[in-house]
């Protein structure tokens, strides 16, 4: 994927690029606000990491320029305490996310792996099953009131026990799945998920059913 | 023991002396009068007598002879328990009848003008006497003859103690009244200074605004001395304020810049010594990151508490991203974290920053400190309170210590290390919003942090 990062703290820019690249992402890294927002007008990117205070033009004249301009890159904005103050609505500017300094590297990975997933999949945002509603944008999986986060292969797991209730899935495809033909999955890790995804729809009419030695099945019991 | 002083002890412990002094004088001056007025009294009666004796003197063949007459008599015994002494004296200078004893130093001749009274000693007691004198003319006999006649002075005594006393019943009655009246001036006086004490005591330790409270002139000196150290003491605390935020905004870009270098440090190429260290670094460089964010969020809800304008903010939205804001991404995925929103908009006046500083905080504290596999955030509304709970199933703080969390760095027993500023800046906010933070304990395992906050109704102020 390809990332646009706007950072004039040396140190800091290049820590990130450095974690970035290390994942397998192409990353630009500006310097000048001016020069971010040229590059910008021209080039599309996958995501775009923005630095508040930046010589030039600021990072959220950068970010209204960008929604001006009708582009929907997801941003994730990288601010201190004292500007968000100034500026309640980074947010609101259309940042996807935001991130306060000094912040943790790994967070900020895991936010960037959030932000490129939501743009690359564009699933649909809602699916319901029984009393369940598992919506894909926030992450997690509603039960009445009760949102509960869910992790990424969750989503995934409980999406495909969802699509088909009453469906007996084996072992062996819901780890086709979960990791495609990534190495080092093995059946052990289904039942971990199995057994966090059961913790956190507890309270819910839908139960995850254990068929053994064929595999899952979610059930919706009525109501009556 | 130091003994404490009050102005109250001081004043009636003063007037009673006064008071003391006073009645003191007045006793001794009603017996004064009293023993005057008692002598003055039985003098008559015994001068009345000493007449009588004398005008019953008769010359009788020219010797004299006194015939004691008893009205005179009569008329002492009207003092029942006094001894009567008496002695008739002639010319010669014989007694002629009574106590030969019976002496005064009185030069006798003295009487001759008008009866003389003397108090003296007669066999050992004190008794008042009386000298008259008759001149008798008569051609066979002629001369001053004298009577000296003495009562004991107990019936006086008597009258005099009894005046004295009931004189000295209405000076106490009054002494009393006095210092009763003085007692209700003082406490009366006194008001306004614990009005004051009051007012004072109920303040917000964070109010260094002017004391407004009406005290009478001659308590304006203290209270506007008060004033004057609040205005001092509340510049001094905006000044540390402000140096600590610009210190932490300082100390914020070096510190993402020394997270960023420890960030790239390459443990596949350290021992396993140095990935110890490491290791550590990163920790203690994350907890310097966390309590500089605090230190900041703290400064600006201060700043905003008396900055901003609160506006109707819908606490569920508020709550919503404070939420997303304080759960990482890379959280533990065995932890269970759900959200419950109301099923109606609950609306609080307020400032939608602080507000979700003030949960994020408390969200992040649970995370950090409390929560073992379940953390729950709900935002409910009822009977005109909006709240928010943060429940996790963690041990919690213990009820000794609720009263404590609120204030600055205070360190957690049950978890490691030092909670931060997380309670300080949410309670900071509560009582900014006419809110407070509330605990709740649940069994062993389930603890709840509660911010409740008055929930806004159109119209209503």
């Amino acid at each position: 994927m390809r990332i646009l990062l706007v950072e004039d703290t040396r140190d800091v820019g290049e820590a990130i690029s450095r974690r970035l690249e290390k994942v397998g992402h192409t990353v630009d890294w500006q310097t000048d606000g001016q020069a971010a927002a040229d590059i910008l007008d021209f080039t599309d990117y996958d995501l775009v990491i923005l630095d508040v205070m930046l010589p030039g033009l600021d990072g959220f004249e950068i970010l209204r320029h960008l929604r001006t301009g009708r582009k929907t890159t997801p941003v994730l904005v990288l601010t201190a305490r004292s500007e968000i103050e100034d500026r309640v609505g980074a947010l609101d500017l259309g940042a996807d996310d935001y991130l306060v300094k000094p912040f943790d590297f790994r967070e900020l990975e895991a936010r960037v792996r959030v932000l490129l997933r939501r743009r690359a999949g564009d699933p649909t945002n809602l699916i319901e099953c029984g009393d369940l509603v598992l919506d894909r944008n926030s992450r997690s999986v509603r039960v009445g009131n009760r949102e509960v986060q869910l992790k990424r292969r969750e989503i995934t797991l409980l999406e495909v026990l969802a699509t088909r209730p009453g469906r007996v899935f084996g072992k062996d495809e819901l780890l086709d799945h979960l990791f495609g033909f990534e190495d080092g999955a093995n059946q052990n890790a289904i039942e971990l998920y199995i057994g966090r995804l059961r913790k956190k729809i507890e309270g819910s009419r839908v139960r995850i059913v254990t068929i053994r030695g064929l595999g899952y099945q979610l059930v919706a019991d009525d109501a009556a | 023991m130091r003994r404490e002083t009050s102005l109250f002890s001081r004043l009636v412990v003063r007037v009673a002396l006064v008071l003391c002094g006073g009645a003191t004088l007045l006793a001794v001056a009603a017996w004064y009068y009293a023993r005057a007025a008692a002598d003055d009294a039985y003098d008559r009666l015994l001068l009345g007598a000493a007449i009588q004796i004398t005008a019953n003197m008769t010359v009788d063949n020219g010797s004299l002879a006194v015939a004691l007459p008893t009205s005179a008599f009569e008329l002492l015994g009207l003092a029942e328990r006094d001894r009567i002494f008496y002695r008739v004296i002639g010319p010669d200078m014989r007694t002629l009848t009574g106590y030969e004893d019976l002496q005064t130093d009185l030069d006798l001749t003295s009487a001759r003008a008008a009866p003389v009274f003397l108090s003296a000693r007669y066999r050992d007691v004190p008794v008042r006497i009386v000298v008259a004198a008759r001149a008798l003319s008569d051609p066979s006999f002629s001369g001053w003859s004298y009577v000296v006649l003495a009562q004991t002075t107990e019936a006086r005594r008597a009258l005099a103690g009894e005046l004295t006393s009931r004189a000295m019943i209405l000076v106490g009655i009054m002494s009393l009244l006095a210092l009763a009246g003085t007692v209700l001036a003082i406490r009366y006086s006194l008001l306004p200074v614990s009005a004051l004490g009051a007012a004072l005591r109920a303040r917000d330790p964070q109010d260094l605004t002017p004391v407004n409270v009406d005290v009478p002139r001659e308590l304006r000196p203290f209270t506007a001395s008060i004033n004057h150290f609040m205005g001092r003491l509340d510049e001094r605390v905006t000044l540390l304020q402000r140096f600590i935020a610009d210190a932490a905004h300082q100390i914020r870009t070096p510190l993402t810049a020394l997270s960023a270098q420890v960030d790239m440090l390459d443990e596949d190429e350290m021992d396993e010594i140095g990935r110890r260290h490491l290791g550590r670094v990163r920790k203690r460089v994350g907890q310097l990151a966390r309590l500089t964010n605090q230190l900041l969020s703290h400064a600006m809800v201060i700043h905003r508490s008396d900055s901003v304008r609160f506006k109707p903010v819908d606490l569920t939205d508020v709550a919503r991203k404070a939420f997303r804001a304080a759960i990482p991404v890379t959280v533990d995925p065995d932890i269970v974290i759900s959200f419950e929103a109301a099923p109606q908009p609950i609306v609080v006046l307020g400032d939608a920053v602080s507000l979700r500083e003030a949960i994020a905080n408390i969200i992040d504290n649970s995370l950090r400190h409390g929560t073992v596999s379940h953390l729950a955030v709900r935002v409910l509304g009822s009977n005109g309170r909006a709240r928010v709970e943060v429940e996790d199933d963690g041990p919690g703080i213990p009820p000794s210590e609720w009263s404590n969390v609120t204030a600055r760095f205070v360190t957690s027993k049950t978890g490691e290390g030092s909670m931060g500023l997380g309670f300080a800046i949410a309670a900071e906010v509560a009582s900014a919003h006419q809110g407070a933070i509330g605990f709740q304990k649940r069994g062993e395992r389930g603890f709840t942090v509660v911010l409740d906050l008055p929930e806004y109704v159109e119209g209503a102020r």
